[in-house]
């Protein structure tokens, strides 16, 4: 029986991100689950809000929230982008306080009380599908390759606003991706940040955070990083050359998201999963792990 | 006998009026420090940003290169055995920066915030060609810097032209309301920080 679910894209999935945004929508519709987009969405407000203006902050998502239960009228929203989530998480955690959720109210001039729902992309696999559903429908092993599940901030800290088990060693992504058929890496730096939003302005910053990563990653004998946040994407996938031009030992990981690799898993067509949109080019460690693309 | 050290509670007040924390729970165990990403880059590190506050030095706090670092990964806030949001704090700092008109200059992340923010009020959502484009015009010196790559990405696919739209007219309320809320919370308070006001501070540009 299919199941409809709200889906909030936010900014980068229709921009830097598209490639998220497709294989998100693909993997999702092999398992049944329709996403109506919540129409007229607004930006989470991101950094920029939750450093000017922590009420702001909260507002923006709850009137996101709000159109989902009071428009939509259903009881979740999937929410790919992990800083997105977070921001969504925060509103959440603030409305348990009275004062502040009056105040929110008084902003969005609209009442939401609750009865939402709200995952992530690891959370839509992990819940929503289940780790038997995806089992049941791996028509292509991924093959024992070696991969690193990398978490970076949001999808668990802080845990106060995440609930997260545990934000310092989660599992949830290498449990996934074991299912798929690879083979997960034990690795440190699987929530140390990537740099964020630095990526505009401190490049020199994500290019020492992203080494960092990576390189702990092929360390630990990874032949691909897998991910579940658009920034985090974007900065390790974009700094890999200026990383490699500094350090000859450097080597070059591809970077996923979780989405492509259970869509390609599930049978998903190639063409639907953004593989052309890498920097680092996904290809041969798909094929090396015996997927057709 | 040591120098006593003067304490101004002025800046510690405020931050547990808006943020509901207490600064003065830190012992200055640095475990914020220890984990923080951007820690070895910046000038202060987060506990001494938390010093600062304890001791009512917005000065130091908002003319840090730190605060102007930090991605808000938020390990500091997981991490503190006193559970203070750490994060929120830097977060505040900043907020009170913009509404009292402390940015310091040549602080690129506060450019990048600001113009971030400028985009999604105008649009409802952001519109990340623009933010680029007027963070390098503001920038000559930065012109050049990844402009290879964004070519790369635009030939990808990665940067839509067009800008797309929110509800705007919800999103104009949202940060009038907001701001209006703020403003006369901020005039109950008092003026956080010791120097005199500019004559124009706040609000999207």
């Amino acid at each position: 029986m299919s199941r409809r679910v709200a889906y909030y894209p936010g900014c980068s999935l229709h921009g830097t991100a598209k490639e998220l945004d497709e294989s998100f929508r693909a993997s999702v519709e092999a398992f049944d689950i329709r996403l109506d987009e919540i129409p007229g969405w607004e930006c989470c407000g991101n950094t920029a809000a939750h450093a000017r203006s922590r009420l702001l902050a909260a507002a923006l998502p709850y009137n996101e929230l709000w159109k989902v239960k009071s428009n939509l009228g259903l009881d979740t929203v999937v929410v790919p982008c992990a800083a997105c989530f977070s921001r969504f998480m925060v509103t959440l955690h603030d409305m348990n306080d009275e004062r502040k959720h009056a105040d929110i109210q008084r902003v969005v001039g609209r009442r939401f009380t609750g009865g939402v729902e709200v995952d992530n992309l690891v959370d839509v696999f992990y819940d929503l599908v289940g780790l038997e559903e995806i089992e049941r429908r791996t028509q292509q092993s991924l093959g024992g390759v070696k991969a690193a599940a990398y978490y970076g901030c949001l999808l668990t800290r802080p845990p106060k606003v995440t609930s997260a088990e545990d934000p310092e060693y989660p599992t949830h992504m290498d449990e996934i991706l074991e299912v798929l058929g690879a083979t997960p890496v034990d690795y440190s730096y699987k929530t140390d940040c990537c740099g964020a939003s630095l990526a505009l302005c401190e490049q020199s910053v994500v290019v020492e955070l992203t080494r960092k990563i990576l390189s702990d990653a092929a360390a630990a004998g990874a032949e691909m990083v897998v991910c579940a946040c658009p920034l985090c994407q974007a900065n390790l996938d974009t700094r890999q050359e200026e990383i490699a031009a500094a350090d000859p030992r450097f080597v070059k990981l591809p970077v996923f998201y979780l989405s492509q690799l259970v869509g390609l898993a599930v049978g998903v067509p190639v063409g639907r999963l953004g593989f052309g949109k890498h920097m680092v080019p996904v290809e041969p460690v798909l094929r090396g792990a015996g997927a057709a693309v | 006998m040591a120098p006593a050290v003067a304490i101004d509670t002025t800046v510690a007040r405020a931050v547990a009026a808006d943020l509901g924390e207490n600064v003065y729970k830190c012992y200055q165990c640095k475990r914020c420090t220890a984990g923080c990403p951007v820690a070895p880059l910046g000038d202060l590190h987060p506990a001494q940003i938390i010093r600062a506050v304890q001791l009512g030095d917005l000065d130091a706090a908002v003319a840090s290169k730190f605060i102007w670092l930090c991605t808000g990964c938020v390990t500091c806030s997981t991490r503190c055995p006193q559970e203070i949001d750490v994060a929120g704090v830097m977060d505040e700092l900043r907020a009170i920066s913009w509404q009292e008109g402390l940015v310091p200059k040549d602080r690129p992340f506060a450019d990048i915030l600001q113009y971030n923010f400028d985009s999604i009020v105008r649009w409802g959502r952001l519109y990340e060609i623009e933010l680029i484009a007027r963070y390098k015009f503001m920038r000559p010196r930065a012109m050049m810097d990844d402009a290879l790559l964004g070519m790369k990405m635009f030939r990808k696919g990665k940067l839509s032209l067009r800008p797309a739209f929110g509800d705007r007219r919800q999103m104009k309320r949202m940060v009038a309301e907001a701001e209006k809320i703020e403003a006369e919370r901020a005039a109950a308070r008092g003026r956080v920080s010791k120097r005199p006001a500019p004559a124009r501070v706040g609000g999207a540009r």
